[in-house]
């Protein structure tokens, strides 16, 4: 993975904490250096700090995004700040707040890897002209292949688990993201936008994925 | 903080009222004199007119001899309204009997001591005057009665003339003392509006500098406190946002060398129990501070950030009694805390509910040991949490300052930053509620979130679906 800061004491000692959680990480110093570090070599997670000298986060995060659906948890100053939902538009799957607790990365990361590692069964939903194959990590509609993030065919896999039925935020963050209490429902929210944005013909006037007021989100039968 | 105005138009009325003393004083005094000092010569010239007549009269009598026909001699002045009267011992003879005056006593008495005498009588309802004489060396005494009625009336009329003028002038000067008076006061009256409305907050507010007068010099007085005032309180304004922004960067600048302590801490932790003895205890201490110091500037964030403003709220049903149960389970408080009351639904920002109900509830349990009780409930029209507890309380002194800013009630106190009551204040500020805090010394505290319930929920009575719209998206916030 790789673990994208530029302050060398946090980088050094949340390297040390991820790799002693047995996970191989690869350090990068700044946004360009992520850049072509990941130009270089295959990555199963990105760790990013928004806040980097040169090319920012947020352009590391859209460049990555332009031909890579890898999972991205940023490192963010605040939770509630325009540059959360920034960068979860940007394709970022997962934020933590800075200053964290180095187990809460950790599950963090460990969840976002359970999502890609593919231990679910591989089960293929059908609804109405979409096909959602988990095993295969692949989406079709009409029978041609979408391009989703991890995180946006999971989000679709536990809808399609039960098309019709109405899904509250707090259900997909337990079966997408895996928080168990008090995720932020803004990360539903903007991955159920960007679902749109893909799947949709008219993002601006869904007909597969609804939103349903006050509850959540339903993906309909047909 | 008022202090009683008098209304303008009292002072207007006043000073309408001063207008008409003074110009009623001053022109009845003047009417007044003017009328006496006319009556008087009129008064004079009628009494010389009569003496001259009197006195021609009396040399016309000097030639009478004692035949001569008295009756015959008062006629010849009857004509020109004068009548005349001569007595002669006790014969007397009247130009015309029907205006026969009787001569008072002390005319009479005057007269036969031979020297002129008058008087003025009211005969038949008319005034007249009378003068009296003896012509030489006679005893007959001449009387003539001069008709003053011409003149009383003329002064009749002069008097309501007079009357009449004065009471034009005193309307008149109430007139123009209303209107002077207001044409004065209009720049007070403006101006104390503009005194009202500086004290308002409307530092912009400026009087127009018109005139060269006291007022126009009042009116630049006022502006250049003004100004002095707008100035001041900009530069507090600014020194303010200054330290803020300071508190701001400072916080900031921890966070990075602090997030690299929290994950050393936490390795470190891993490891206590392989450490020489002699390091265990330090580095427990190391790590137990780590925690202190990230609480510390994750609090100082979290004010500095309300005092920026703009912290969003993100409105969404959820139900308290729910919300506040799992946040005490989520924290494994939930043998230590009882938690009863009633179902509420409400509209309200899930996480700031939470934060808030969650440092109540840690206060409570730090320092009300066991015996922490939360109940939930419903109230005209607000939801309310109260967290109450059966610890040593607060002392009367210090209640009123707990949601202060690093106020501290025992100094010895550990654990909190000092900062987590005033960032729950806010936090219920900020959704619309408040924060009350209750205790008595030695049978515990109470804290008691408001919280307001907004529109009836629609989602617990059957999902509305809208499909066609979205309008739930993270956008929809506020």
């Amino acid at each position: 993975m790789l673990l994208v800061e530029d302050d060398a004491s946090i980088r050094e000692s949340t390297a040390i904490g991820l790799e002693r959680a047995g996970l191989r990480v690869i350090t990068a110093r700044d946004g360009q250096e992520a850049v072509e570090a990941f130009a270089k070599e295959r990555f199963d997670l990105v760790i990013l700090d928004l806040m980097l000298p040169g090319i920012d986060g947020f352009e590391v995060c859209r460049r990555i995004r332009r031909d890579s659906g890898v999972p991205i948890v940023m490192l963010t100053a605040r939770a509630d700040a325009t540059d959360v939902v920034a960068g979860l538009e940007l394709g970022a799957d997962d934020y933590v707040t800075k200053p964290f607790d180095l187990p809460v990365l950790v599950a963090r990361v460990r969840a976002v890897l359970r999502r890609i590692s593919g231990e679910t069964p591989g089960t293929v939903h059908r609804v109405g002209d979409l096909e959602i194959d988990e095993g295969a990590f692949s989406v079709r509609r009409g029978g041609r292949e979408l391009d989703l993030t991890a995180t946006e065919l999971r989000l679709l896999a536990a809808l399609a688990r039960r098309p019709g039925q109405v899904f509250t935020r707090e259900m997909l963050l337990e079966t997408v993201w895996g928080y168990d209490y008090l995720g932020d429902s803004r990360l539903v929210d903007v991955a159920v936008q960007r679902l749109r944005a893909k799947v949709e013909e008219d993002p601006g006037r869904p007909r597969r994925i609804s939103t349903v007021r006050g509850v959540g989100y339903r993906l309909e039968r047909a | 903080m008022h202090a009683p105005v008098a209304p303008p138009t009292r002072l207007r009325r006043r000073l309408a009222v001063a207008f008409v003393l003074v110009a009623g004083v001053l022109t009845a005094l003047l009417a007044t004199t003017t009328y006496l000092m006319v009556r008087q010569a009129r008064l004079h010239d009628s009494l010389d007119r009569a003496e001259r007549e009197t006195r021609f009269g009396l040399r016309l009598a000097t030639g009478l001899g004692p035949g001569s026909d008295l009756q015959q001699f008062v006629e010849g002045f009857g004509a020109g309204g004068l009548h005349a009267t001569v007595l002669d011992g006790d014969r007397r003879f009247d130009s015309d009997p029907a205006v026969a005056p009787s001569v008072p006593a002390s005319v009479r008495t005057l007269v036969r001591d031979g020297q002129l005498a008058y008087a003025r009588l009211d005969v038949g309802g008319r005034p007249w005057l009378l003068v009296g004489g003896r012509p030489a060396g006679s005893a007959t005494e001449l009387y003539l009665l001069f008709n003053e009625e011409a003149m009383d009336r003329d002064l009749v009329e002069l008097r309501n003339a007079l009357l009449l003028g004065w009471l034009g002038s005193v309307v008149a000067a109430g007139l123009v003392g209303w209107l002077v008076a207001r044409r004065t006061l209009a720049p007070v009256a403006r101006a104390s509006r503009a005194a009202r409305s500086l004290a308002e907050g409307l530092l912009d507010t400026r009087l127009p500098e018109e005139g060269a007068d006291e007022l126009g010099t009042w009116a630049a007085s006022f502006n250049r406190m003004a100004e002095a005032l707008q100035a001041k309180i900009a530069d507090l304004t600014e020194a303010r946002a200054r330290e803020r922004r300071f508190t701001s960067d400072v916080a900031h600048e921890l966070r990075t060398p602090l997030t690299a302590l929290v994950s050393e801490a936490s390795m470190l932790a891993e490891h206590v129990d392989r450490m020489p003895p002699e390091a265990v205890r330090p580095a427990e201490l190391l790590i137990g501070d780590v925690a202190r110091l990230r609480r510390l500037v994750e609090d100082l964030m979290t004010i500095s950030r309300f005092d920026a403003g703009g912290e969003d709220v993100r409105r969404e049903p959820l139900e308290l009694g729910s919300l506040v149960a799992a946040a005490i389970r989520a924290r494994g408080w939930q043998d230590r805390v009882r938690v009863r009351g009633v179902e509420v639904r409400l509209e309200s920002d899930r996480r700031r509910v939470e934060a808030i109900v969650a440092n109540l509830v840690a206060n409570a349990v730090e320092h009300g040991g066991r015996e922490v009780a939360v109940r939930v409930g419903a109230d005209g029209g607000r939801a309310f949490v109260e967290v109450s507890d059966r610890g040593p309380g607060i002392a009367p002194e210090h209640l009123p300052h707990v949601f202060e800013r690093f106020y501290k009630a025992e100094r010895a106190r550990t654990g909190g930053s000092g900062l987590g009551l005033s960032i729950a204040l806010e936090n219920a500020r900020l959704l619309g509620g408040d924060l009350e805090a209750w205790s008595e010394l030695g049978r515990g505290a109470r804290f008691t979130l408001w919280l307001p319930v907004t529109e009836p929920l629609r989602a617990g009575d059957g999902p509305v679906a809208s499909a066609g719209q979205d309008g739930d998206g993270p956008t929809e916030e506020g």
